[in-house]
């Protein structure tokens, strides 16, 4: 039992956060009617690639780092911590849909790629009105010849935009299945939803007739199996993003004067700051504990991936929610960052489904265990 | 980074397994001996377990079905007992520690007054200095075990002419010597009276049971109360103890009153809840291997663990609807185990709104996270500076 981070975790975290401090600039995002486009969405891609992150989680034996869940949510927490805005989501995604459904020769080409820093891709799982409980719902497959075609749409698909190309879990006579798509096919249209969160690309796309390639070795638990890990990916962005409003708000409450003192003198501020601080402290801990049960391949993995995504997912909306109350009305104003961080809040708690529903999933398991 | 619990056929289990075996009905004197009584304590009171090894005999406590000499002896074996190793001459730990871990001598503490609460340092009870004892007047209250223990562990003022926090300094007192009266409080649970309250009207101490220096005492007692809080982090229905939320689901899904979908979601949340502040048990545990102080760690986990607390019961009375406000039985079904004093839902709940209020208040908490732990403004208090003999004036002023 260790619970502390080793000395390679923390310095694999503190160059991220050097790196992501300096690069990082969401000033264009803090202008009145600025959109995701005004992010510069890509333009730190090539740097990104250089530090080896879309590599982090390939494993070794197709040209990636094989690095641990450990490592990868020290560079996710701070991509969450400055709202960092780049395509790794969709990557990560996509890399993690090849790995459970592709067969060898599939996961050679294209995981080989993305840790190579030629491909980038996005996964494609909810129906066009968001709903995740079927998915392959919205996209139809069809076999034509030795090949397939995709027609219908999607909806909510991180990264649609910046990806080079799609993998796509549509239904056929079989099942729900993954396929993949160029994001170039003449029959593949994409457009970036007006998504309120504007540090991230959310994006529709419509397939009609688009050329696929089925991911040979996917099954049923293919889903469940990138789910778990994209949830770790959600809850470690909101626990790092509750512990940076968590920060401005008290360095604000230091600074700012009312009544001939701080306002963080008064026992109203310093007890819904306190609060924070402890929610802060468990999903911090939820995190950690699901990277390590990734890691470790613990039977309970699912169940601590579910918890760490509840938990950090409401108590990042709650700190965000408190991070405007304390600045007061200029923290409602859209020049400051603190919409942001809420906005990115509310899309983390949405994004994979609702925390109610992780609960859900918590609750079943523990049926499943009591029978 | 290992969030793995010492192992089945870990070398340590295996070892306090069977002696366990060997000592199927151990008198709590042969626990003491052995060192399992306080097994984190240096030698020779206990191994010098680190907290894995503490986790370990705990655990083997529970397997071989007896009753840990912390949930009998709980003031001397957690809180206030480490103080004489700290601050303690040689022939008071002589003197105190065996029968203390032996659990012959209960022990209590002595430090809130009904002029107090929160303001724990605003200690009225006096302790004067006459020859070779001092001779200690006032009233405690809120006394665990007082009615039945042999030590009591007293706060007292030896000097009103400096600020109150340095006046301070601490006591071991007989709690059968002549001039100490101890009365029951009724609280509202109507069961057996858990606190006490405590005259001490010329109670004669002798010297040598001063622990520490003269105006140490406030220090000792700081460290005494978040040594109490960092076992409140637990996940249990009041300060860490009793049924957890793994004992709520339990009896939620045997019921089928996890059907339910309000409760459901609701309980859904508790059982996460509870399993983080698991997590923070250990991270602290863990922080105590590699050497560094849980410190202020205890007072965010109590913050967080004494409403989780609260809610598992409510929702447990919730759950069984009117059924829930007969006295005593439980319709909800609860796993079987030895759960100590908070035994059942029922006096769980009812015993609940002191969850927030005992150990610190939840405000008082809350102000200490906001202030040691984020740095904001600490909250004025007028009497902290000025000789403590000046406060009742200040407090005169303060009501006109």
């Amino acid at each position: 039992m260790n619970f502390a981070l080793s000395e390679d975790h923390e310095t694999l975290r503190d160059s991220a956060a050097g790196f992501l401090d300096k690069e990082v600039n969401i000033a264009p995002l803090l202008k009145h009617g600025a959109t995701v486009a005004d992010s510069g969405y890509d333009q730190m891609w090539e740097k990104i690639v250089a530090l080896g992150w879309p590599a982090m989680t390939v494993p070794e034996a197709f040209g990636g780092l094989g690095m641990d869940y450990i490592d990868l949510i020290m560079v996710i927490g701070e991509m969450g911590r400055t709202l960092a805005p780049a395509p790794l989501f969709g990557t990560l995604a996509g890399s993690w849909a090849v790995e459970a459904a592709g067969s060898e020769e599939q996961k050679q080409a294209l995981l080989s790629a993305v840790a190579g820093g030629t491909l980038k891709l996005a996964l494609a799982v909810a129906s066009p009105t968001g709903d995740l409980s079927q998915a392959g719902a919205g996209v139809k497959a069809t076999r034509v010849g030795g090949a397939y075609v995709l027609n219908g749409s999607k909806g909510f698909v991180v990264d649609a935009a910046a990806a080079d190309k799609l993998v796509v879990v549509a239904h056929d006579e079989e099942g729900d299945r993954f396929f993949v798509v160029d994001a170039k096919d003449p029959g593949v249209a994409i457009a970036a939803l007006d998504w309120r969160d504007i540090t991230r690309q959310v994006c529709s796309i419509t397939f009609d007739g688009a050329a696929a390639t089925l991911l040979e070795a996917g099954d049923e638990k293919s889903w469940p199996w990138v789910r778990d890990r994209l949830y770790l990916v959600l809850a470690a962005e909101s626990a790092a993003g509750i512990r940076a409003v968590l920060a401005d708000a008290v360095d604000y409450a230091k600074q700012r004067i009312a009544f001939g003192k701080p306002i963080g003198a008064f026992q109203a501020i310093k007890h819904q700051l306190a609060d924070i601080m402890g929610q802060g402290e468990l999903a911090n801990a939820a995190v950690q504990y699901a990277a390590w049960a990734l890691s470790a391949g613990d039977p309970d993995v699912s169940k601590a991936v579910a918890m760490a995504q509840s938990y950090a997912s409401e108590a990042y909306k709650a700190a965000t929610y408190r991070n405007i109350q304390v600045f007061g009305a200029i923290g409602f104003t859209w020049e400051m960052k603190n919409h942001l961080y809420y906005k990115r809040a509310r899309a983390n708690s949405e994004l994979l489904g609702s925390p109610r529903e992780q609960r859900e999933q918590v609750i079943r398991i523990l049926e499943r265990e009591a029978a | 980074m290992d969030f793995n619990l010492p192992s089945e056929d870990d070398p340590r289990r295996v070892e306090i397994r069977r002696w366990f075996e060997e000592n199927p009905s151990p008198t709590l004197k042969q626990i003491a001996e052995r060192g399992l009584a306080a097994a984190n304590w240096p030698a020779p009171w206990g191994l010098g377990a680190d907290p894995e090894l503490q986790y370990i005999v705990d655990e083997e406590f529970v397997r071989a079905g007896v009753r840990t000499p912390h949930s009998i002896n709980a003031i001397a074996v957690n809180q206030c007992g480490q103080s004489l190793l700290a601050h303690g001459t040689d022939a008071q730990r002589e003197r105190f520690l065996p029968p203390a871990l032996a659990c012959d001598e209960i022990w209590c503490m002595l430090f809130s007054e009904p002029s107090g609460g929160s303001d724990v340092a605003a200690v009225r009870t006096t302790a004067r200095r006459e020859g070779d004892h001092y001779v200690i007047n006032g009233q405690k209250i809120w006394n665990s075990a007082a009615d039945y223990a042999s030590v009591g562990v007293v706060v007292a003022r030896t000097d009103p002419s400096v600020p109150k926090h340095k006046g301070l300094s601490q006591f071991l007192i007989d709690m059968k010597a002549p001039g100490v009266t101890v009365n029951p409080i009724y609280d509202m649970t109507g069961e057996k009276p858990e606190y006490n309250e405590v005259f001490l009207d010329n109670v004669k101490v002798p010297v040598d049971c001063l622990l520490g220096r003269e105006g140490q005492g406030w220090q000792i007692t700081v460290e005494q109360l978040q040594t109490e809080r960092a076992g409140m982090t637990k996940p249990g229905a009041v300060w860490g103890y009793g049924p957890t939320a793994r004992e709520l689901l339990h009896g939620l899904i045997a019921s089928g009153k996890i059907k339910d979908p309000q409760f459901r979601d609701e309980a859904a949340r508790l059982y996460v809840e509870g399993e983080l502040l698991r997590l923070m048990v250990y991270r602290g545990m863990s922080k105590r291997i590699n050497g560094k102080p849980a410190g202020i760690e205890g007072n965010i986990g109590k913050m967080v663990a004494s409403p989780h607390g609260q809610q598992l019961s409510d929702l447990a009375k919730r759950t069984q609807g009117m059924a829930g406000l007969v006295k005593d039985p439980d319709v909800l079904p609860l796993p079987d185990k030895d759960y100590g004093l908070f035994s059942d839902w029922d006096y769980s709940f009812w015993f609940g709104p002191a969850a927030t209020l005992g150990v610190g208040t939840q405000e008082i908490l809350k102000n200490t996270v906001a202030e040691q732990v984020l740095g904001l403004p600490r909250e004025i208090d007028p009497t902290a500076r000025m000789p403590f003999s000046d406060t009742n004036k200040a407090k005169a002023q303060a009501a006109a």
